[in-house]
């Protein structure tokens, strides 16, 4: 699970890098999407989105403010899918 | 199953002539989270004087901002106590496939499911039909905020 986890990882940062029109490389795992990437509110939803989609889960609208960095997202997704 | 009359409409769309594109909301259902709009155009509607003299045919705008406007109705068929406040409503993207001309005579369905609905934005897929016939397909992202 580990090991596919880390896929699972890779597949997420290239579809946020898809969203957000950012090269991966410039994405790291801690940088804050707002403030550092100027993800904005239509970018953000879509990154949840297509998350939701694509692992077949739900993340209640609560959550979605504490989603502020690519590791809140694997966060979620550990949660959730493991 | 419900269905809103023009009143209905124009109480929760802020648009009005010559920007209303919704004559009637034929369904709602919001379990599965969808509504169809219906807009049904005629030779007397005023952009076929310009597009085109002689050929008219609704503009693809036009089919869009009506995509976008019952986005606007499955917003508040989902969120009624927010819509209820007359917020603002902001087209953020629209990424659109026309797949056939529409014309006056047509009565064009535009049917909307809920991909990611939020208290402030949302993620839908429209499709424009007239009969069984796709004649565009969009998926669209808005926003909304409180009136100060």
């Amino acid at each position: 699970m580990a090991a596919n986890f880390e896929e699972i990882k890779k597949d997420v940062k290239k579809k946020v890098a898809e969203i957000t029109e950012l090269p991966e490389d410039k994405l790291k795992e801690d940088a804050k999407f707002v403030e550092d990437l100027g993800v904005d509110s239509m970018m953000a939803l879509e990154i949840v989105a297509s998350i939701e989609k694509k692992y077949k889960i739900s993340i209640p609208e609560e959550e979605i403010p504490t989603i502020r960095c690519l590791n809140d997202v694997y966060a979620i997704l550990e949660k959730r899918i493991k | 199953m419900d269905a809103w009359d023009i009143d209905r409409i124009q109480e929760i769309l802020p648009h009005r002539y010559p920007f209303l594109f919704i004559d009637k909301v034929t369904a709602i259902d919001t379990a599965a989270r969808k509504v169809v709009c219906r807009k049904l155009f005629t030779i007397n509607d005023y952009f076929f004087a310009g597009h085109f003299p002689g050929n008219p045919v609704v503009p693809g705008v036009i089919l869009t901002e009506a995509m976008a406007q019952s986005s606007i109705i499955l917003f508040a068929a989902l969120k009624p106590e927010i819509a209820a406040r007359n917020p603002m409503y902001y087209l953020g993207k629209a990424e659109v496939k026309f797949k056939q001309a529409v014309f006056p005579g047509d009565a064009v369905d535009f049917e909307i499911e809920a991909v990611k609905i939020l208290n402030n934005t949302g993620i839908v897929e429209a499709k424009a039909k007239v009969g069984e016939t796709v004649v565009a397909e969009a998926s669209i992202g808005f926003g909304i905020k409180p009136r100060s």
